[in-house]
């Protein structure tokens, strides 16, 4: 018997359903593959992706991202769908989903396809109706365009092999950056299993690959490769865990992509932090940063974070980071160094620096040029000198260079994060984890609760929100706006005009202007 | 000496006939000019020449490039081309003196210290980059006929370069895209060659009469939008990013930013 919760549910109904529950995966990148249409059906891939739309919320949309449905025999702790959630459920039909993505592929809506999916009965049953879909997609539509399909952990590697025959790409989600987590938020997964499906898969793409050179027609086995996600600020896993995850994922299960999923409560489950503040938008935004040095710079894990510190600092980038703390291998000489040392400069990126090994053949290059090939002379004229000049007399010092790329930031003239500081309250900063740089001369944004000791120099113009506590003897200077609850303790010098709203107390002498 | 402007019509074949020209002169290039279209500034001590496009002269030009430069930079100088920079006729004129009289064959894109090189660089980057976003955005209509529309309004003339792409994906159907700014079409006829049209800019009035949508279109414009609406996570809400990814010019022509006076649910 079978039995249908909303039998005349219409197909807008099951969009609405079935995309709201896979809005939460974040692999939506329809690269890695390049086929051309074989003149049977619609479609073709682009090496490079394409990205069709761009959310409300900035992210791109290039997939038809939906569940094949979001009923769900598991009960994961994080998970919108999980079974013991009251919220409407769904199933499409092999056939709608052809339907929906040959017309809206058609229309120039999507790159392609994304079918995930909740666990119905077994994992069996879900990867036979998923690989069921794709095959009615791939043959009866001929659609040749970009397939990504998850590998549901737990299915028959049969099944798997069928999918990964189908599609692009395939990914099994990691969920945790750790075993432990991973059996603390989702009693029914377990890490063995996940793993197990994602070996299968990377032998599989090897295999593939040797078979290709033989036989030039050979069927091709997720060409676009296989991409795993990890939810990040869920439990207090640091990111130096979180970073060596992925460099062995990239490394031994030779990974196209791992992505971050900066957690959002969506039930607000008591076991789980509450985010009241957003997302920890902030920290995922480093965590790619830094896998995109891991992957395209060159860099290692261990570069970048230590047992004792082991998470990223919020004020500058990873591989700023890396330079000022590395001071030893700076000023690079642009038209010597070799491309790998041309990478570890601030502000140089994988295109400039090809353009400048090229470049540099014709004839030494000056900043003037520089400027025209896209580097990005305001972070890195600390760091670089063009036939043994520096840009302008710059100090050499960690401090020093660490302030001025702050200051920038301040001035909404540096690091371009991809949303909004203000309003936005994110972690701690760092910059007062390590009880280092105290002494700063620049306007700094320090957002949520923070501890300064030691006699502080605040100059220009600071805002400093949520519970802070300075003790020492502090002098402020410029204009600051100091919100929520601080402690200053101290003499303190406040000039300049100040705002200092909230309880806050100031004890010791207090000189205002 | 006193300096020389060979004046244009804005075409690739424009460009090229007075590249020709230009090396016909044979004088020193450096004083030489190529300028795209009329100018309203004209200078005192320069000779303005004129140079009607002739397809003999663009074939040769042609030929030229792609067998002393090679493809990846012939592909930058029509990039370049068809940009709406102003000065592209001058950069890509002198970017092939540099290519071909300076030698630098194939490398040439590569010798950014050129201020000419880097501007034509420069220009089918822009090009290149409108290109892509046009690939990404352009968003077909069904017609009554089954035929699918696209209206676009891009910056740069993009037609050329944006056809061949749909034309592979879409082979087994009839499409046409239609750049409301140049008054241009470009046609593909279902398992067939693709081919420009051009000057029906009386037409191009007509045309928003003329369309009529097929029975599912409306369905799908609803279905997508909401599908659009619905995968935004709304604790991330970045309307800045999205902006940043997604000029507001282009949204005019999508679907998914239409304002729909009864949008469903």
């Amino acid at each position: 018997m079978e039995v249908k919760i909303a039998p005349q549910m219409s197909l807008m109904d099951k969009l609405k359903i079935l995309a709201d529950a896979a809005k939460y995966d974040v692999s939506c990148s329809s690269s890695g593959s390049s086929r051309k249409n074989d003149g049977t059906g619609i479609g073709n891939t682009v090496a490079a992706g394409l990205c069709h739309s761009f959310g409300a919320d900035g992210r791109c949309i290039s997939l038809l991202k939906i569940l094949f449905t979001n009923e769900c025999i598991y009960d994961c702790r994080y998970c919108i769908n999980r079974r013991s959630n009251d919220v409407p459920r769904a199933s499409f039909t092999p056939d709608e989903v052809c339907e929906l993505t040959m017309e809206f592929y058609r229309r120039n809506y999507i790159e392609g396809l994304f079918l995930s999916s909740g666990i119905l009965y077994s994992p069996n049953y879900t990867m036979e109706l998923i690989c069921e879909t794709v095959h009615k997609l791939r043959t009866v539509h001929r659609f040749q365009g970009y397939v990504h399909v998850k590998a549901i952990p737990g299915a028959d590697p049969l099944l798997i092999q069928r999918a990964g025959y189908l599609a692009d790409r395939m990914s099994v989600n990691l969920e945790m950056a750790t075993a432990e987590g991973l059996r603390e938020m989702a009693p029914n997964k377990h890490r063995k299993t996940i793993l197990k499906p994602m070996r299968q898969i990377q032998n599989g793409i090897v295999e593939n690959k040797n078979e290709l050179t033989l036989y030039k027609h050979a069927p091709h086995f997720c060409e676009a490769g296989q991409s795993t996600q990890m939810v990040v600020g869920a439990l207090p896993e640091s990111d130096y865990q979180v970073m060596s995850v992925a460099e062995s994922l990239y490394e031994k299960f030779s990974l196209k992509r791992v992505y971050y999923s900066a957690f959002v409560n969506v039930n607000e489950d008591k076991q789980l932090p509450s985010i009241t503040a957003g997302p920890p938008l902030l920290r995922e935004h480093r965590l790619y940063q830094a896998d995109w040095l891991l992957r395209f710079y060159g860099f290692k894990v261990d570069e970048l974070l230590t047992k004792e510190r082991p998470n990223f600092n919020m004020a500058i980038d990873p591989k700023a980071d890396w330079a000022v703390r590395h001071l030893e291998v700076f000023p690079v000489e642009i038209n010597r160094a070799d491309y790998r040392l041309l990478l570890r400069v601030p502000g140089i990126g994988v295109k400039s620096a090809r353009r400048i090994i090229t470049a540099r053949r014709f004839g030494n290059l000056t900043f003037e040029d520089l400027k025209k090939m896209g580097i990005v002379l305001k972070r890195a004229l600390y760091f670089i000198t063009c036939s043994g000049r520096m840009m302008y007399p710059t100090k050499l010092d960690e401090t020093y260079i660490v302030q001025n790329l702050t200051y920038q930031n301040q001035m909404g003239k540096g690091e371009r994060l991809p949303f909004l500081m203000d309003g936005t309250p994110y972690r701690q900063m760092s910059l007062f984890d390590e009880g280092q740089m105290l002494d700063d001369t620049r306007n700094f944004v320090n957002v949520c609760s923070s501890k300064t000791t030691g006699d502080s120099r605040i100059t220009g113009n600071s805002v400093i929100t949520g519970d802070s506590k300075i003790t020492g003897n502090s002098v402020i200077t410029g204009d600051s706006k100091i919100t929520g609850n601080s402690v200053i303790t101290g003499d303190s010098r406040i000039t300049g005009n100040s705002m200092i709203t909230g309880d806050s107390k100031t004890e010791g002498v207090l000189y205002t202007a | 000496m006193e300096e020389k402007y060979i004046i244009c019509e804005d075409s690739l074949e424009g460009i090229f006939t007075a590249i020709y020209d230009a090396y016909a002169l044979r004088e020193g290039h450096e004083r030489l000019h190529v300028q795209v279209g009329e100018t309203d500034n004209y200078r005192l001590f320069a000779t303005y020449l004129h140079s009607q496009p002739d397809f003999g002269k663009t074939e040769k030009v042609v030929r030229t490039l792609q067998s002393r430069l090679g493809e990846h930079v012939y592909g930058s100088i029509c990039r370049a081309a068809a940009s709406d920079g102003a000065d592209k006729g001058d950069a890509v004129y002198h970017t092939v003196v540099d290519g071909i009289t300076d030698g630098h064959g194939e490398r040439t894109m590569e010798n950014l210290r050129n201020p000419y090189v880097a501007r034509t660089f420069a220009l089918a980057r822009r090009t290149a980059n409108e290109v892509n976003h046009e690939l990404e955005f352009i968003r077909f209509q069904e017609l009554k006929q089954g035929i699918l529309y696209a209206r676009i309004g891009p910056e740069n003339n993009v037609m050329p370069f944006v056809m061949p792409h749909f034309a592979d994906r879409l082979a087994p159907e009839d499409f046409m895209i239609h750049d409301e700014n140049r008054g241009l079409f470009g046609v593909h006829p279902a398992r067939g060659e693709w081919y420009l049209v051009s000057g029906v800019e009386q037409e191009a009035e007509e045309m928003q009469e003329v369309v009529q949508y097929s029975d599912k279109e409306q369905q799908y414009q609803e279905l997508f939008s909401l599908f659009h609406k619905t995968i935004a996570i709304k604790e991330r809400g970045n309307k800045r990013l999205q902006q940043q990814m997604l000029p507001l010019r282009f949204r005019e022509y999508m679907t998914e930013f239409q304002r729909r006076e009864d949008s469903g649910s």
